[in-house]
C-alpha cells in the first residue's frame, strides 16, 4: 500500500514539474527585438518593450538592494540614474501607430493616444517620481531611497491600471 | 439522501481537515480577488494558505482515517474499477475520499504546491511588489513566473470546479450529500470503517510546523 502510494506520488510529481516547465516554455517572456526590416512604428513598439524592461529591471535592482541591511550605495545609485534617464525618453517612446497595430504583443492601450493629455500627465508623475528617487539616491541616504520606492511604485502603476492591457502570449 | 437504512453515524472528517478546506475555500477566493489592486493582502492570504498545505500535507501521514494519504490514494487498477461504477444511481459509501475524488485532491495540492512556490518569486509589472523570494530571482525570471502563476491559477480553476461538479453530481445522481459531512463532520454509512483519532501533540506540532514555515517564507528566510 504505502509502496504503491510512493508510486502514484511520484508519478503525480513528475507530472507537475512537467507541466510547469511545458507552461514555462510556452511563456518566451523574453521577446527580443526582431531581425531584419521593420517599420518605424514596429521598431518605436519593440523598443519600448525593451526599454520597460530595462526599467523594471533597474527599479527591482534598487528595491532588492534597499531590502538588505548593508545596501550597495554605488549600485542603487546606477540603477536610479538609469531610471532617470529613461524615465525622461518615456514620453517618446510612444509614437502615433506604434500599438498593436505595429506589434500584436503590445501591451499599449489605444486611450494613450486618443486621451493624450491624461498620458502625458501620468508619465510625467511618473517621472517626478522617479526623480525624487534619483535624488534621494545620490544624496546617499539609503533610508530616503526605501521611503521613495513606494511612491515611485504607485507611480508606475497609476499609469499602467489605465493606458496598460494585460496581454498573454 | 437517506443512504443508509441500517446505517451507522461516523465520525468521517476531522476537525483540522475540515478547517483546513474551507478556510482553502475563503482564501483561495480572497486571493483571486486581492490579486488585482491588493497585493499586500494576496501576499498575506498566500503565506497563510502556505500554512495551511503544509498542515494538510502533514496531516495526510500524521493524522488519523479519513485524513491519512495512506486511507484513500489508490492505484490506476482501483481508480478504474471505480470510474465503472461510477453511473451506477447507487448511492456512493466509501468512507473517505473515493478513488477518482483522492486522484482530485493529489492534482489540487500539486496546483496549489506549484501556486504557492511560484507565487514566492513572482515579481508584479512594475516590478514593485514581489514574492518574498522575488531578490533571488532576474526581474525577467520573476516576471515569467508571475505568468506561470497566472496559468497555474486557471488550472486551480478548472479543478476547483470540477470538484464543486463532482459534488453536485453525487447530490442528484447518486443521492448522495457530501456536503454537510465536511460541515458537521458526521456521515452515515452502511458499516464503521473504524477510524481512530491521532494523539493531540500530533496536532499541536503540526500547527507549529506549519506556522513556522510560513513565517519563514514570508519573511523571505532572512532571519
Amino acid at each position: 500500500m504505502t509502496k504503491l502510494m510512493s508510486k502514484s506520488a511520484t508519478l503525480a510529481f513528475a507530472l507537475g514539474i512537467g507541466a510547469v516547465i511545458a507552461a514555462g516554455g510556452a511563456f518566451a517572456h523574453n521577446d527580443p527585438m526582431p531581425k531584419g526590416k521593420m517599420t518605424p512604428a514596429a521598431h518605436a513598439a519593440h523598443m519600448r518593450h525593451e526599454n520597460f524592461e530595462s526599467l523594471g529591471k533597474a527599479f527591482k535592482a534598487v528595491i532588492d538592494e534597499t531590502k538588505k541591511s548593508d545596501p550597495d550605495k554605488a549600485l542603487v545609485q546606477k540603477s536610479t540614474r538609469t531610471m532617470a534617464t529613461l524615465a525622461t525618453g518615456l514620453p517618446t517612446w510612444f509614437p502615433r501607430g506604434s500599438g498593436v497595430e505595429a506589434r500584436p504583443k503590445s501591451e499599449a492601450k489605444a486611450n494613450i493616444w486618443t486621451d493624450a493629455a491624461g498620458f502625458s500627465a501620468a508619465a510625467s508623475a511618473a517621472q517626478v517620481q522617479v526623480s525624487k528617487l534619483n535624488q534621494a539616491a545620490l544624496s546617499g541616504d539609503m533610508g530616503a531611497v526605501r521611503a521613495q520606492i513606494r511612491a515611485t511604485g504607485g507611480s508606475c502603476k497609476g499609469c499602467h491600471d489605465k493606458y496598460r492591457q494585460e496581454k498573454k502570449d | 439522501m437517506s443512504d443508509a437504512q441500517s446505517g451507522v453515524k461516523v465520525r468521517l472528517w476531522d476537525g483540522p481537515v475540515r478547517i483546513v478546506h474551507w478556510l482553502l475555500v475563503a482564501l483561495i477566493g480572497f486571493s483571486w480577488w486581492a490579486s488585482d489592486d491588493h497585493l499586500d493582502w494576496h501576499q498575506w492570504s498566500g503565506y497563510t494558505i502556505i500554512a495551511l498545505v503544509v498542515f494538510r500535507i502533514f496531516w495526510g501521514f500524521a493524522g488519523a482515517g479519513a485524513a491519512r494519504f495512506s486511507s484513500f490514494v489508490r492505484g490506476p487498477r482501483a481508480t478504474l474499477g471505480y470510474l465503472k461504477t461510477l453511473g451506477s444511481r447507487a448511492p456512493s459509501t466509501t468512507p473517505g475520499h473515493n478513488p477518482l475524488g483522492a486522484l482530485s485532491i493529489l492534482v489540487l495540492l500539486l496546483l496549489l504546491m506549484a501556486q504557492l512556490g511560484t507565487g514566492l518569486f513572482a515579481v508584479d509589472v512594475d516590478a514593485y511588489q514581489g514574492g518574498p523570494l522575488s531578490d533571488r530571482v532576474s526581474f525577467e525570471l520573476g516576471r515569467q513566473l508571475a505568468d506561470i502563476h497566472d496559468l497555474i491559477f486557471h488550472a486551480l480553476q478548472a479543478v476547483v470546479g470540477l470538484h464543486v461538479a463532482a459534488v453536485l453530481f453525487y447530490l442528484v445522481w447518486k443521492r448522495t450529500n457530501l456536503i454537510s459531512p465536511m460541515i458537521t463532520g458526521q456521515r452515515e454509512l452502511p458499516g464503521d470503517p473504524g477510524f481512530g483519532r491521532a494523539p493531540w501533540w500530533r496536532l499541536v506540532f503540526g500547527i507549529v510546523l506549519a506556522t513556522v514555515i510560513a513565517l519563514a517564507l514570508s519573511k523571505g528566510l532572512r532571519f
